[in-house]
């Protein structure tokens, strides 16, 4: 006896059918595969470890010599008939052409104009997506010739601006104390970030100030729970609000969100990290080309002003504080010059000379660029050569002939006993021959890339060296050698330019063990030097 | 050509279809002839080309999917509490005098400068993108569903009551489907402002999101990337717009 099957009793029999055939389909793949051709995901992002930062030999800048451009000379050209327009933000930085300027305004009895006979209009364009709209468009068409940036930021956004062919063409400050990590009162070192909510404003100096701490700590990118705000202010704001665990933002919101959060308080900042973000001018390549002389002169006169500045700290403070929009009192202004330090010329040569700072363009640029590649935000590599264009800085020599070479900036004093706790420890493995504290080739290379780059990055911080050995042997004979060991690490990054007192030596022996004795394995943990990164 | 005189439909259509082909035209000489810079305006060619890497590196469709989502549910929001709210200011004018004060003003609220403290109030996650969406686009639904409800003619309402309609009739049988073909209409105006809207919901903590790649591109200066992107929320537009027309033709038929 055959019934007919009712409309309804149809329609639950297709969709049996077909939830069959699509389970089906996502057991063998073919769903996912499907997927993946119509709506891919993101490009991976990849993990950012330690060993990213540094400069490591194979990232080493190309060996062209300092003066990386094309063309050896400054010839050609014409001289310009209105002002150079420079897009600037409110940041303590522009002090100098501030200074030299008398002011943000083109005028005649600036030192700009009467020394150096170049015109400089400083336009504060505070919104970033705007002031590269602004240099996108040119000087010529209502925008600017010059526009601030950060080496990291740079080495990021160079991919969209490579039309233009830009160049870098002088620092004008380093953060210090401009950028900072605020969080709550849980974490007390970086290791305690990790599964944390970390606030920034994503590719941009808060960002790669966070991957650079977190990774020097023993973390990745991937330990953190990143929440990605729009700005460095709006990350500072769900700090204070509580939505996150800890925000990287600018001074002086970020030291504001730490304050008024129960318990918030800087884990660390660019006062330690000082030799992290470098903040320069870059300018189109078109505008190079063409006034190659009056961009001498515009560098000749800003670095005039950095003289002027250190000169007169008081004027420079009163002077930032009329012309910078957003700047309410004298202290604020006063308080966004201690967050700067603002490079001479000496200085600024050293820091475009690959073989010049520890801590260099060059160096700065080649791993900023890695990092941005490895977490998937650029996919085309440019090399550092081609976007900085040195002749100009070379070429304002005349108007510096007092300046020597860079002198070593911070003093630390000696004993230098350190008492606060480490923002951060690097772990490292330096092998040494069995009972001896020399250090080989090998050992010095570990140097060289996990450690002088540290410890140039963190400028203004102590450093303890602390040596830590494993269970065999006499623990006061591996105590003595422990400290002899870590007494050979402190001597050889004192011979590349370190001052001793930086430092504090420690032999720890068997005494403070991460990992289990009983293995192989956990003794191998077991012996390694510990850098420990101690504010001033 | 006489004021208001009627243009045959083919006819309309060749129109429509020159004023395309000049816009994009005049787009072709100015990229192509280098009379705009391409870093300002890039060419056809070179948005065509960023539609790929936008599929395969950003996540495309699946940014379209979150943004439609975001979109969607403000929009849901928004229907949910400014239709029923929104029929009783029209139906009851002490209502409405009410809350006069409060609604009035809003609709002059300016959004943009509501991200910080949605941020603060809502969080970074999702709450906070679709809660802007929805008070985004509930400040002009609401007024819009007051004024089809006031719209709706007099003369039904009096027929209605000579017939002998309860208050509730009244609302149930005259106001409602009175005002449902203007509201429709004014729903498929909040499609389009919910998208202009969403490249401000995604400014912040999103993952995916066309508003998101439109935000990234600029900060990259990728142009090419943000037209592309512009496109495609033109393209959802236009087919989300033209779904909700075909909506209220099918439910509303007793309009015309």
């Amino acid at each position: 006896m055959a019934r007919q099957l009712t409309p309804l009793g149809r329609l639950l029999l297709v969709l049996a059918g077909l939830s069959l055939l699509g389970y089906g389909l996502y057991k063998y793949g073919v769903l996912g595969r499907i997927a993946g051709i119509v709506a891919p995901e993101k490009r991976a992002e990849g993990t950012v470890s330690r060993d990213d930062f540094g400069a490591s030999p194979a990232a080493a800048p190309e060996s062209t010599p300092a003066g990386t451009t094309s063309r050896a000379s400054l010839g050609g050209g014409t001289r310009l008939n209105r002002p150079i327009k420079v897009a600037i933000v409110l940041w303590g930085g522009y002090a100098g052409g501030i200074m030299a300027n008398g002011g943000l305004a083109p005028n005649k009895d600036s030192v700009f104009s009467r020394d150096f006979g170049v015109q400089v209009e400083l336009l504060q364009i505070d919104d970033t997506t705007k002031s590269r709209d602004a240099f996108r468009a040119g000087g010529d068409r209502g925008g600017v010739d010059i526009m601030w940036d950060t080496v990291d930021a740079y080495a990021l956004e160079y991919g969209g601006l490579a039309r233009l062919n830009p160049k870098a063409i002088m620092q004008y400050d380093w953060s210090r104390g401009g950028d900072a990590i605020a969080v709550d009162a849980s974490i007390k070192s970086v290791r305690d970030l990790k599964g944390r909510k970390l606030a920034c404003a994503e590719a941009t100096p808060s960002h790669y100030f966070a991957l650079y701490v977190l990774t020097q700590g023993g973390l990745t990118n991937r330990d953190v729970d990143w929440k990605f705000t729009d700005s460095a202010v709006d990350a500072a704001n769900v700090f204070k609000a509580g939505q996150v665990d800890a925000a990287v933002s600018w001074s002086p919101d970020v030291y504001v969100a730490a304050r008024e959060r129960t318990g918030g308080h800087i884990l660390a900042s660019t006062k330690e990290a000082t030799n992290l973000i470098a903040d320069i001018f870059v300018a189109r390549g078109d505008f190079l080309e063409q006034h190659p002389e009056d961009v001498r002169r515009f560098v000749g006169g800003w670095l005039r002003g950095v003289e002027m500045v250190h000169k007169n700290p008081e004027r420079a403070a009163v002077l930032l504080q009329k012309s910078l929009s957003g700047v309410n009192t004298l202290d604020d202004a006063k308080g966004m010059l201690e967050d700067v330090k603002l490079p001479d010329y000496a200085e600024n040569r050293a820091f475009f000379n690959p073989q010049g700072s520890l801590v260099n363009y060059q160096s700065i640029y080649q791993t900023a660029q890695n990092i941005w590649r490895k977490i998937g935000k650029i996919s085309q590599v440019y090399p550092g050569y081609q976007t900085v264009d040195t002749r100009f800085l070379e070429g304002a020599a005349e108007y510096f002939p007092q300046a020597g070479t860079a002198k070593p900036e911070f003093e630390f004093t000696a004993p230098s006993k350190p008492r606060a706790e480490p923002i951060l420890t690097k772990t490292v493995s330096i092998y040494f021959p069995t009972g001896s504290s020399t250090l080989d080739e090998n050992a010095k290379a570990v140097l060289d890339t996990q450690v002088v780059e540290l410890a140039a990055t963190f400028g203004g911080a102590y450093m303890r060296i602390a040596g830590n050995t494993d269970n065999v042997g006499n623990a006061d004979a591996n105590q003595r050698l422990s400290r002899a060991r870590a007494d050979a690490v402190a001597r050889y990054l004192v011979s590349k330019g370190f001052d001793r007192n930086k430092f504090e030596v420690v032999g720890n022996g068997p005494g403070k063990p991460v990992a289990s004795n009983d293995t192989d394995e956990g003794r191998a943990k077991n012996r390694r030097t510990d850098f420990e990164v101690i504010p001033r | 050509m006489d004021v208001r005189e009627p243009v045959p439909r083919q006819r309309a259509r060749a129109l429509a279809l020159a004023g395309l082909l000049s816009f994009l035209g005049v787009w072709c000489v100015l990229s192509y002839a280098d009379i705009v810079p391409t870093v300002i305006l890039p060419s056809p060619t070179e948005v065509l080309r960023a539609f790929p890497v936008l599929h395969f590196e950003e996540a495309l469709v699946r940014s379209a999917g979150w943004s439609l989502y975001r979109v969607g549910m403000g929009f849901v929001l928004s229907a949910l509490v400014a239709i029923p709210l929104g029929l009783l200011m029209g139906t009851f004018p002490a209502v409405k005098h009410f809350l006069s004060p409060l609604v009035d003003p809003l609709r002059f609220l300016p959004i943009s400068a509501l991200v910080p403290l949605f941020l603060v109030w809502f969080g970074i996650e999702e709450a906070m993108k679709i809660m802007l969406l929805f008070v985004g686009t509930f400040v002009y639904l609401l007024p819009l569903v007051v004024e089809a409800v006031e719209n709706v003619d007099d003369v039904y309402l009096q027929t209605a009551t000579t017939l002998g309609a309860s208050r509730w009739q009244l609302v149930r049988h005259v106001l409602v489907p009175g005002s449902l073909p203007a509201i429709g209409e004014a729903l498929r105006v909040m499609n389009g402002i919910g998208w202009t809207y969403v490249i401000l919901a995604e400014i912040v903590n999103a993952r995916l999101g066309l508003g998101h790649i439109i935000t990234v591109a600029g900060k990259r200066s990728h142009v090419d990337q943000i037209f592309a992107g512009v496109l495609v929320i033109l393209f959802i537009g236009v087919v989300t717009d033209w779904m909700i027309r075909v909506a209220n033709k099918q439910l509303f038929a007793w309009k015309s």
